[in-house]
């Protein structure tokens, strides 16, 4: 009785533990792409996660860095060791408390404060700051490993080694490395392994451009569904497994049986190799395939799914710059990475009010139109509305234009949509999502007032700030990218949400029907811009003018599905559905009730920002 | 046995305040097997790291076969040292331990195949070639030890308390064979223990140390029947050491009583200490004993009986063939040419420093 109940118990510890990563790896062989349906196994999604440039290049990041971090931990760790060994017993126990303190440490404390030190030194962060601090958080782990066969060591090894002839430095590496190659190796895989796993530390300390896996999982992941994630997860899942077999179950410190022990020890080391071999391999690979016309670095940050993966191979290709691509969720995020200056990049696509608030703030350097001839192709009245927040058009490309509207579903919603109204109608109680963003829920309240989207009348602002309070009764989610998910699987029947998204919604899911209100509503214009700190303008010029070739506006509007202000492009539009659709491209009259965000100054955002919090919009989700 | 080949030359060592060795003069001969043998912490293994190379004395000279040594390192030094807990390397085969001097020393391969078949037969473990150092049995790693110091055919063979972690039997087994070994090879053993048996077994030559100091040198006869002190007396078997008073040349007064004794030149009523080894006294019926006493132990030790006897105050060890049981009264005889006399040391310090200067 006491047996069974004991192997129920462990059954369900082990259920507890490795269920969500069962569901993840079932999840990553299955074709369909919505969780909970099974339409049967596929490899589909590690083909795309292999066909994906982008995912490959965070894979190279990864092993290099966890290569180079280990390598180097396991070096400094080794001699640390060695060092700490000859102390005494009493300096040996505090230096060795010390260094296991930061394992113990909470890693979100330890990531900022390597960012803080980074920024503060003025260490723009980069590749090296990932990999100082990489190395600095495995130090630990090889101490860990080294130190217990420091100690095991007969002191005299090292003195029968010169006994019998050998010079320090041979009696060195004959014996003393030997002796303690065991728990050198197992350091060095368990830092290998900690690197690699490591997401709050690398994610603090990166540069820009600079991706790993577990990085390029996270902002992947919030971007909605997407299969070759869990794919990829699975892959790593594995590999720190298998990794941490091997530290475990790897040199066997206390074999009895001689051969036994040599011939494990040989295969050890014969795996070991194969490893080492593996990696250099894909490393190797990836870096020659990359090498061939190469003249130059671009640092590109993008909002996240905002262009066409292709386009930046074409670049690549065409160019011959290495196009190091990252990605931001909101317009907020990405500026106060500018501002502090903690990463930099050439080229940046931040929205028309943001694009106002950096010019403001001497962010941004002047494009040199020379080296943009493709801008012929965008329509004047584009450039026109960019005026309204870049003056002159002096710092700004219009890449995307889009409204924000109501989209909603004809099964769901009987009631004609044509007002803001409509989502405070205690009818669609838990059916309306809202954007999680201070301007575009503002724009629905102010707009279904009367008021002026840009209004800095604090009496105007409280009135849609309790506007908003008591309609979040009814609101099922705020929320930032889910709102295309939920509304193609029928999850919701209300949102507020961009003319782009509505274009692939109704492709998804034809009972979708997109409005403008007509209360008016906010026109929105994203485009290129370059900041000052930039470190290289011409390849950021010739990515901009690249932008603007009509084929590559194409393929990256069929991609995003956001409007082009790109008009020899829309000429290129095959479906004429699409070419004349009024969400995609809607005629003068919705235009006119339509305004730009402007920039409504540090005071401004921190009034928006003020009443925001009162709602409580964001943390709803 | 030949000439000197180490010669140390007023060796001092001190590791902070602490004082292990303090003007030390020591010469050790060719072919000799010479014993460095004290009490634990007395110096033993200082003495021989110097020798070895592994610490540089304070002061000092180590010459060896004619040359100075003192700054040599360990690696340059013709002679190699068998660690009190054999460090084996073991990452590594018997067969690469026994190679390890070789190849350093750039051995073609076969010489190299050579030496270890030769040298694991000499210690009796042939075919342990491929055997890992960790699957050995304590006797056996040291042997191996002793095999790995030997094929670089040193001049001279350090062992520091080599048998110390065995056990009895294996422990006189591996005696013998050290001796053997020693007479094949033809080469100088210094030898460390802190064992009397082990010392007197395999000697040539013993050096008693105490507390840095050396207390005597000699043959084991000579330091067995001839103690200096009482000290080595004390240290070297168990005696009967009793103070008493130098009456005058010859003649000795102990617990009350006056023995005819050999020894003169001490000065007449000058306090001295007596000492009397065990298998020395006879045990004879009370009238005919120059004292009496009562048996209060005793135990059968196999060829001989052991037995305590308290008479004038004093608890006699005596060793006899014969056994008188518990209880029985006694008379105590010494033959004079047993009775051996040392002077009193007046105070501890003085105890410990070196006889011989
Ligand atoms: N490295 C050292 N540091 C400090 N004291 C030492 C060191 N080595 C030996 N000693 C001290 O020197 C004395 C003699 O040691 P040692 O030569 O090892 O004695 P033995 O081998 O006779 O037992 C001991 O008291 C020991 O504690
Ligand atoms: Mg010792």
């Amino acid at each position: 009785m006491k047996n069974i109940s004991k192997k129920i118990y462990l059954a369900l510890i082990i259920l507890f533990l490795y269920l969500p990563i069962f569901v993840l790896i079932v999840a990553s062989f299955n074709d369909s792409k919505i969780l909970g349906n099974w339409d049967g196994f596929t490899l589909n999604w590690y083909r795309e996660l292999f066909d994906n440039a982008s995912i490959m290049n965070a894979l190279k990041t990864t092993l290099i860095l966890a290569l180079l971090a280990s390598i180097i931990a396991t070096v400094l760790g080794t001699l640390a060791c060695l060092t700490i060994s000859k102390m005494k017993k009493s300096t040996r126990t505090i230096i060795m408390s010390i260094t296991n303190i930061p394992m113990l440490n909470a890693e979100i404390v330890t990531a900022l404060a390597f960012m803080l030190l980074f920024v503060g030194l003025g260490i723009s962060l980069s590749f090296s700051t990932v990999l100082i601090a990489h190395v600095t958080f495995c130090i630990p782990y090889v101490v860990l490993n080294v130190m217990p066969k420091v100690s095991q060591m007969d002191n005299n090894m090292y003195e029968a080694a010169l006994d019998l002839g050998a010079t320090p430095f041979q009696a060195f590496y004959k014996v003393t490395i030997p002796e303690i190659m065991p728990g050198v190796l197992s350091g060095f895989l368990m830092s290998f392994t900690m690197s690699l796993d490591d997401f709050i530390i690398t994610h603090f300390t990166r540069g820009s451009g600079i991706d790993t896996l577990s990085t390029k999982i996270y902002t992947s992941v919030r971007k909605g569904i997407q299969p070759e994630m869990y794919a990829l997860s699975t892959i790593l899942f594995v590999t720190v497994f298998v990794l941490l077999f091997l530290v475990n179950y790897g040199p066997s410190t206390k074999a009895k049986k001689s051969v036994t022990t040599f011939v494990f020890k040989s295969k050890m080391r014969v795996a070991m190799v194969t490893a080492v071999v593996l990696i250099f391999g894909v490393v190797g690979y990836f870096a020659l395939k990359d090498d061939k016309n190469y003249i130059g670095d671009l640092y590109v940050y993008n909002w996240g799914e905002y262009i066409d993966p292709e386009v930046i191979e074409l670049f690549e290709e065409e160019t011959g710059y290495k196009v190091h691509y990252e990605e931001f969720e909101t317009n907020e995020e990405m500026y106060a990475i500018i501002a502090k200056g903690a990463r930099s990049y050439d080229v940046i696509c931040p929205s028309d009010y943001m694009v106002e608030k950096m010019i403001q703030n001497e962010l941004l350097a002047e494009i040199d139109y020379s080296n943009v001839p493709n801008l012929q192709y965008i329509g004047e009245q584009y450039m026109t509305s960019a005026e309204g927040f870049d003056p002159g058009n002096k710092y700004c490309v219009p890449y995307t234009w889009g409204t924000v509207g109501i989209m909603y579903n004809k099964t769901m919603v009987d009631d004609e949509v044509n007002s803001w109204s409509i989502l405070f109608d205690e009818k669609y109680e838990g059916q309306i999502l809202m954007q999680a963003s201070v301007r575009d829920a503002y724009c629905v309240a102010l707009s279904y007032l009367g008021y002026s989207i840009n209004t800095l009348d604090e009496d105007e602002l409280k009135e849609a700030t309790d506007l908003l309070i008591s309609q979040k009764p009814i609101v099922q989610a705020y929320v930032i990218d889910q709102v295309r998910d939920k509304m193609i699987k029928n999850a919701a029947a209300l949102a507020v949400i961009y003319s782009g998204e509505a274009i692939y919604m109704q492709e998804e899911n034809p009972n979708l029907e997109y409005v403008v209100p007509d209360e008016g509503s906010n026109v929105w214009i994203d485009g290129w811009v370059i900041p000052k700190d930039c470190q290289n303008k011409e390849a950021a010029e010739a990515w901009i003018n690249f932008m603007c070739d009509p084929e590559i506006a194409l393929m990256n509007f069929e991609y995003i599905t956001y409007s082009t202000p790109n008009e020899a492009s829309r000429e290129l539009i095959e479906d004429e559905a699409i070419r004349n659709s009024q969400i995609a491209f809607p005629d003068d009259a919705v235009l006119s009730r339509c305004h730009v965000y402007n920039y409504l100054g540090k005071e401004g955002d921190e009034l928006y920002d003020y009443y925001w919090t009162m709602v409580g919009g964001a943390s709803s989700e | 046995m030949g000439n000197k080949l180490i010669d140390l030359q007023g060796i001092s060592k001190s590791y902070g305040k602490h004082m292990v060795l303090d003007d030390l003069n020591l010469y050790i001969r060719e072919n000799e097997f010479l014993t460095l043998l004290g009490p634990s912490g007395c110096g033993k293994t200082t003495t021989l790291r110097i020798i070895g190379g592994f610490e540089s004395p304070d002061t000092g000279r180590v010459v060896f076969d004619g040359q100075d040594i003192t700054n040599l390192p360990p690696n340059k030094r013709h002679l190699n040292t068998v660690f009190q807990k054999y460090a084996l390397f073991t990452h590594m085969t018997i067969a690469e331990n026994i190679a390890f001097g070789l190849k350093i020393k750039g051995k073609s391969k076969a010489y190299i195949d050579d030496k270890i078949k030769y040298a694991l037969k000499l210690v009796n473990l042939d075919g342990f070639e491929n055997r890992m150092a960790d699957s050995l049995s304590g006797g056996q790693q040291q042997r191996i030890a002793i095999a790995r110091a030997i094929v670089n055919e040193p001049k001279v063979l350090l062992l520091d308390e080599p048998l110390g972690a065995l056990d009895l039997k294996l422990r006189q087994d591996m005696q013998y064979e050290l001796i053997r070994l020693k007479n094949e090879l033809g080469i100088t053993f210094v030898f460390v223990t802190h064992d009397q048996e082990e010392a007197l077994t395999m000697s040539d030559t013993i050096v008693v140390m105490n507390q840095g100091y050396i207390q005597q040198v000699g043959t084991p006869e000579n330091i067995y029947n001839e103690p200096e002190n009482a000290f080595v007396a004390d240290f070297i078997g168990d005696s009967n050491i009793i103070p008493g008073t130098m009456i005058e040349d010859e003649l000795v007064e102990f617990l009350g009583t006056k023995f005819k004794c050999v020894d003169k030149g001490f000065g007449n009523n000058k306090p001295v200490d007596v000492v009397i080894r065990p298998e020395d006294v006879e045990l004879v019926t009370p009238d005919k004993g120059t004292i009496k006493g009562v048996v209060t132990h005793l135990i059968f030790k196999g060829v001989h009986y052991e037995m305590e006897v308290m008479a004038n105050g004093y608890e006699w060890l005596v060793q006899s063939t014969k056994m008188s049981p518990v209880g029985t009264e006694v008379g105590i005889k010494v033959d004079p040419f047993n009775i051996q006399i040392m002077n009193k040391p007046e105070s501890e310090d003085e105890e410990a420093v070196g006889v011989d200067e």
